[in-house]
């Protein structure tokens, strides 16, 4: 049942890290900070810790899931389920995957609208990403993850733009800490959930890892997860040390915003900068969950991976085409939001369960048999 | 393609050459045998025909008292190269290249070659690097001649290890193709690799080695150079003893080595010739230059058409000002000044050198100057433009310089349809095209991608001699270490400590 693949197409246990955390970042730090000062407040920094915490033990979960045989996730679930019903579930998680995808596209292109082209058309946006997206997806995974690890690297200097802010920062926003109840603490961590969907893609791209051990893979998955952490704790604080909480509370893109405030004498406006230097970070996220698609497709009913990225690439044109408003774009954020924290924070636990039982079973059944 | 016919009759091949014109063939009597003796004329050493080998013939023809003993005969020839063959296929070739046929009338089934060659003739004798200049280091380069270019380098680099192995290519040219490794450094998988590419290859004429380029890599749709091409002999000798293959190829000034990566097309042999400090700073200003080359007037296009809210406003009195009265979009701007440029550019490479430079700046200084008083263009893109040139000549190798120079035109055409984010979606593109690259299956980007931390240490910096005492780990060589490179006083210093 486990996959092997040629070692020519695999990349080294040390990319796992910018697999992971570049599968992490996407849209959602650019606007996440409206959503989880609702409930929490000053104090969303706190359920951020939560969130994070949970995403470690999640990905402990995962690496247990493809221990031993089962080395992906259409392995895991002809495992648990049979044929049949596996491949249903495969299914299911391909549109997930695919909605995850379509869900950052859609995302950045209206941040293109917004800030930089009022007047450009979707389907324009969609017909050039298309073409780019094809083309760098039917590389093939090795191409991907030198783009996720270039993919963090080049960008790693907009980091330090958290200076300008910071010249403006006020400590009194973050005060009184502490003062909210655990659930208002723990429903600001489920919008924070989104931030850090992504890494469960791994599923699908672990058996191209190559690596001695298990061990060594999961940790670089972790310490990409910490790093993760790390970037969004940082804008979190900082957003909520430059702003005021009641503008916060209804400002669609604070990110953003705050990069407004960057100036240098040869250069302004340097949010038009920030917004295109982003389509390196946006890359991986969009084209490994596809990527992901197409591998599931081709595990579970050995559909050639172009074919399938072809229909999915102009299925997700279409649909970002006909997302014609702000609000529609705003559910598909929640939806897929939603799916995610269904998919990974529940689904999955359950998953390992029923692979245990199955687990048990077949001993028993192997125990009886000799 | 030519079809070898097989088990030709010697007779044929005689009667087949005496078609061309250059072909002769003289009767002479050896102790009662008759015997022909033919040549091509035009390959023959005139010199030695006539001072050696004709006078010794004339003499045998005068000794009539022995009997006629072909093997005393072949022995007491007084030239080097002297053998006897039965093979016509084998025959043909050596009398191409410049051999004297003997043969003997009812006496002997074998054919005596004589090699009285002269295939250097009309070949230049030496090289400057002209292509690759260097204002410090040997100015040695490459000729034309094989034996000449494996003697250059044999002089260069005089270690036992170098290995050259020989063989014929091209269905038309025969042209001989030597590969050169260290025996023991270079890693065999690599060696392996190009001979078979080399084998498979079914071509005509084998025009330049750096043609071969094409023929023998891994990605035939790329416009980025796959191997190092290079006229320069300290180059080479630098890439023998990374671990890297070298191909010569006999008719060519130029030699490729590979498996290269990116960055090996921005090293500059003087890097090494200037202290490691100095040779940092040049290098750093190069890989400045390749980007801005890339990118400037693309940046102007995007900056003008789209985005002119990120210049400053102090900045932005004067572009506008420049700009004011040039009727045309600035796509259609730059590109009109891009394509003068290319044009002088392309005008000069194929001019006389001294007309070269006199069309260089007329056309540089006269047009340029004109088209902003014509308002065709604006003053600032005058300066983008040339400056963007200009820097794209800081690239040592020809080969990447051309890609450079194409690079250009897709993204002043993404950046005038879509701004700063086509130039983005360009460079997603290139990025991953780059990924894709492989040089001698190995990875084309590395360091880079794969990453390799060690190799940092010689790419875009060139770190001293002290640290870059290992070769890159990419190219597998089997022995890892170049010298060794022990501190000589390990004693930290201290202020006047004696």
């Amino acid at each position: 049942m486990s996959v092997k693949v040629e070692k020519q197409f695999q990349v080294s246990a040390f990319f796992t890290f910018f697999l992971i955390h570049s599968s992490q970042t996407g849209i959602g730090i650019l606007n996440f900070q409206s959503q989880v000062i609702k409930d929490a407040e000053q104090d969303a920094w706190i359920s951020l810790i939560i969130t994070w915490v949970i995403t470690h033990i999640i990905l402990y979960i995962i690496f247990k899931l493809l221990d031993g045989e089962t080395n992906d996730l259409v392995a895991v679930h002809q495992y648990c389920f049979g044929k049949t019903a596996g491949s249903i579930m495969s299914v299911l998680a391909l549109v997930y995957f695919w909605l995850a995808s379509l869900t950052v596209l859609r995302a950045y292109i209206e941040v293109i609208q917004i800030w930089v082209y009022p007047t450009i058309k979707t389907w324009q946006l969609c017909f050039i990403f298309g073409l780019t997206f094809y083309y760098i997806i039917s590389s093939g995974f090795r191409s991907l993850t030198g783009f996720s690890f270039w993919g963090v690297i080049l960008p790693a200097f907009l980091f330090f733009l958290i200076y300008f802010p910071l010249k403006h920062m006020n400590y009194i926003n973050l005060l009184p800490a502490f003062s909210h109840s655990l659930t208002e603490l723990f429903l600001s961590s489920k919008a924070y959930a989104l931030l850090f969907l992504g890494f469960e893609w791994i599923l699908m791209y672990y058996p191209f890892i190559r690596s001695s051990n298990n061990k060594d893979i999961s940790k670089w998955a972790h310490l990409g997860n910490m790093y993760t952490f790390i970037i969004y704790l940082v804008i979190t604080l900082v957003s909520f040390l430059y702003f005021n909480q009641d503008v916060l509370k209804h400002l669609p893109w604070p990110t953003l915003m705050m990069v407004k405030v960057v100036m240098f004498s040869f250069l302004e406006r340097f949010e038009y900068i920030f917004v295109f230097i982003w389509l390196l970070v946006i890359i991986s996220p969009i084209c490994i969950s596809l990527w992901v698609c197409t591998r599931i497709a081709k595990r579970t009913f050995s559909i050639p991976p172009k074919a399938t990225l072809l229909f999915l690439l102009i299925a997700e044109m279409i649909a970002s085409v006909n997302f014609r408003e702000f609000r529609s774009t705003d559910y598909l954020i929640h939806f897929t939001a939603n799916a995610g924290i269904g998919f990974v924070y529940v689904y999955l636990p359950l998953l390992l369960i029923i692979k245990w039982i199955k687990n048990h079973f077949m001993k028993n059944r192997l125990n009886k048999g000799f | 393609m030519i079809k070898e016919k097989k088990n030709q009759n010697p007779a044929e091949i005689v009667k087949r050459a005496k078609k061309s014109s250059d072909f002769k063939e003289i009767k002479k009597n050896v102790s009662g045998v008759k015997i022909f003796i033919s040549c091509f004329t035009s390959l023959i050493d005139h010199k030695t025909m006539e001072q050696v080998f004709l006078p010794y013939i004339n003499e045998c023809e005068k000794k009539t008292d022995q009997a006629f003993d072909i093997n005393q005969f072949k022995n007491s020839i007084p030239l080097e190269e002297v053998m006897t063959t039965q093979d016509a296929k084998e025959i043909e070739e050596k009398l191409h290249k410049g051999f004297v046929l003997i043969t003997f009338e009812n006496t002997s089934e074998d054919w005596l070659l004589v090699n009285v060659s002269n295939l250097s003739k009309g070949i230049r004798e030496t090289n400057e690097t002209e292509n690759e200049y260097s204002v410090t280091g040997p100015k040695l380069g490459f000729v034309e001649s094989l034996d000449t270019n494996i003697l250059l380098l044999r002089s260069k680099l005089k270690s036992p290890l170098v290995t050259t192995e020989e063989l014929t290519l091209g269905t038309l040219s025969k042209t001989r193709v030597a590969i050169v490794y260290l025996d023991g450094i270079t890693n065999e998988k690599h060696i392996e690799t190009v001979k078979k590419r080399l084998a498979k290859i079914d071509f005509d004429i084998i025009w330049d080695t750096s043609a071969l380029d094409e023929i023998i890599r891994d990605n035939s749709h790329t416009p980025f150079p796959l191997y190092l091409s290079t006229e320069r002999l300290d180059r080479i000798c630098y890439t023998l003893s990374l671990g890297q293959v070298v191909i010569f190829s006999d008719g060519s000034p130029s030699a490729i080595s590979g498996p290269s990566t990116l960055l090996d097309f921005f090293i500059s042999p003087e890097d090494y010739y200037y202290n490691w400090i100095v040779g940092s700073f040049f290098r750093l200003i190069r890989i400045f230059a390749i980007i801005f080359s890339i990118f400037s007037s693309s940046l102007y296009v995007a900056v003008v058409t789209f985005h002119y809210e990120v210049v400053p406003a102090d900045l932005l009195g004067p572009l506008i000002e420049s700009r004011a009265n040039v009727p045309f979009p600035p796509v259609m701007e730059v590109l009109f000044l891009e394509m003068t440029i290319e044009l002088l550019r392309e005008a000069g490479a194929r001019l006389p050198t001294k007309v070269g430079q006199t069309l260089g700046i007329v056309g540089g200084i006269v047009i340029g100057q004109a088209a902003v008083m014509a308002a065709l263009t604006s003053n600032i893109l005058l300066i983008v433009v040339a400056l963007s040139a200009l820097a794209s000549f800081t690239t040592p190798t020809m080969s990447m310089s051309n890609t450079i120079r194409l690079l250009r035109f897709p993204f002043i055409i993404m950046s005038s349809l879509l701004g700063g984010l086509g130039i983005m979606l360009g460079f997603a593109v290139i990025l991953c095209h780059l990924f894709k690259l492989k040089s001698f299956e190995t990875p084309y980007m590395v360091p880079l991608y794969p990453f390799r931390r060690n190799n940092f240490k010689d790419s875009f910096i060139r770190s001293p001699y002290s640290v870059i005492n290992k070769r890159p780990d990419y190219l597998r060589a089997k022995d890892t270490i170049k010298y060794s490179s022990k501190e000589k006083n390990k004693k930290k210093e201290d202020i006047n400590d004696e």
